[in-house]
């Protein structure tokens, strides 16, 4: 049987949309996000909440592991096109961050328009805020402590070497437990 | 609140477009994101982007404040205003503090916002270049490269010919010290509270179909030269009706034989600090 996606499209979309943004502008600090839709596996409601806030029959998405239920699921509640190359995806749905496919393989925008760019939601296991990786950029007072579980290091190597082509790159979601934290390509991950 | 339009008036597909624009917006300080400019019931130039962007944002909880010049009564703030309580059927408010957001023509307030607020400008010209190189096409790759060298140009012949750098609103800004960007027609001497400022500002053109952010606690520097640096107005004056010497101020007109009082453009700030206020 079919799951059911927000009680209250208008409103859930809209309150899940503002959390997404106040993200977006004071990134790796962890945000709760207001509500949580049911979701198929291996998605997680919270990258479920994302989707449905921000995709439509506008926008192709692709998914790292395209199960028929998830796939149908998007389809019936958001309309959404899936796209089959990394490359042609407005956003990206990461469930196991460890084998996902190269930064640079996904869409980071050309010099006229950065705004043409993948945005890619990844499902990790959990944040932190005691310890872990500084950051500093636009929308960071000073700098911001996050750990990020569930990520490989390798992860942020690659992350750092895609920063030298700003203002082209990726934006992020991370998700886990209930809170989203968004990581802009501007954001910068301080060496200790 | 009329029930015959959704809420806030667009449409959902209309709002998500719009909302992931503002997104990609956030995640590129100062870059112009085209997105699909709708037909508002207003005409362009009253302010349809801001209208869009706010219409994108706005949530029932919302505490909606307009400004035009920083007045809360002229006839474009009372009409947005209305607008949105009619249409979304939210609260709004003439008090800064009390704002969740802000949607502002060609001011930003004198109180200091707050890390909770969003701040919402009306921008007629997002193209910062435009006057310099009419055509599209060129500006894009002008930002491309991050060639700016006209703009300097433009400010030294200010210089050649005034002795002063001459612009005094619309003043050209660098965001996070990348992409040249119009901080909309506020008087410079608003240019300071965009600089690491805690809440987060957006931009709306509806005709020319743009809009971009300058996110909070991000580096916004004016333009200028090591021997020509970034200079403030200052008036003589002080506000006729509250005293006060620090805000900006407007030159009024209060009768025939052309009698001229100076008074705060901020109307909230102003009322707030008028002697029977601080009593």
């Amino acid at each position: 049987m079919m799951l059911a996606a927000f009680a209250e499209p208008v409103f859930d979309s809209q309150r899940t949309f503002r959390e997404l943004l106040q993200a977006m502008a004071r990134p790796a600090v962890p945000r709760r996000l207001p509500v949580l839709p049911p979701a198929p596996a291996p998605v997680r409601p919270e990258a479920m909440a994302i989707l449905l806030t921000l995709c439509d029959a506008a926008t192709s998405v692709w998914l790292q592991h395209p199960a028929a239920e998830v796939a149908g699921h998007l389809r019936f509640h958001a309309g959404l096109r899936l796209a089959e190359q990394t490359q042609q995806a407005d956003f990206a749905l990461i469930d196991a961050p460890a084998s996902m496919p190269a930064l640079d393989s996904f869409a980071c925008g050309d010099l006229r328009y950065p705004d043409r760019s993948a945005s890619l939601i990844m499902q990790v296991e959990g944040f932190r805020t005691d310890r872990g990786r500084r950051f500093a950029g636009p929308g960071i007072r000073d700098t911001e402590m996050l750990a990020i579980e569930g990520l490989p290091d390798e992860f942020w190597h690659r992350r750092a070497e895609l920063s030298a082509q700003l203002p082209l790159g990726v934006d992020l979601y991370f998700v886990a437990a209930q809170h989203v934290v968004a990581m802009p390509r501007t954001t910068r991950l301080l060496e200790d | 609140m009329t029930p015959r339009y959704n809420f806030a008036f667009l449409d959902e597909d209309t709002k998500r477009m719009l909302r992931r624009a503002l997104l990609k917006a956030v995640a590129i300080p100062g870059y112009q994101v085209p997105f699909g400019s709708r037909e508002m019931p207003l005409p362009y130039g009253w302010g349809t982007g801001g209208i869009q962007v706010t219409a994108a944002l706005l949530g029932p909880d919302d505490v909606l404040k307009v400004i035009d010049q920083g007045a809360d009564d002229t006839t474009n703030a009372v009409n947005i205003r209305r607008f949105f309580s009619r249409v979304a059927g939210i609260a709004t408010t003439e008090r800064t503090a009390d704002a969740t957001l802000i949607q502002t023509r060609h001011r930003i307030p004198e109180t200091s916002l707050r890390e909770d607020q969003i701040l919402v400008f009306q921008v007629p010209e997002p193209e910062p270049l435009r006057t310099l190189e009419p055509r599209e096409a060129e500006t894009r790759t002008l930002h491309a490269l991050a060639d700016y060298g006209l703009m300097h140009v433009k400010l030294y012949e200010d210089i050649a010919q005034y002795g002063r750098i001459a612009t005094s609103y619309d003043y050209p800004v660098l965001v996070d010290g990348r992409f040249l960007t119009s901080p909309s027609p506020i008087p410079k001497f608003d240019n300071p509270k965009l600089d690491r400022s805690p809440a987060l500002m957006l931009f709306g053109a509806g005709r020319e179909k743009r809009l971009y952010a300058i996110p909070p606690y991000t580096r916004v520097e004016s333009l200028a030269f090591d021997d020509h640096p970034f200079e403030l107005q200052s008036w003589e004056h002080h506000c006729a009706l509250c005293g006060s010497n620090d805000s900006y101020l407007d030159e009024v007109v209060v009768d025939d034989s052309g009698t001229r009082m100076f008074v705060c453009s901020d109307t909230d700030y102003c009322s707030g600090h008028r002697p029977e206020a601080r009593a």
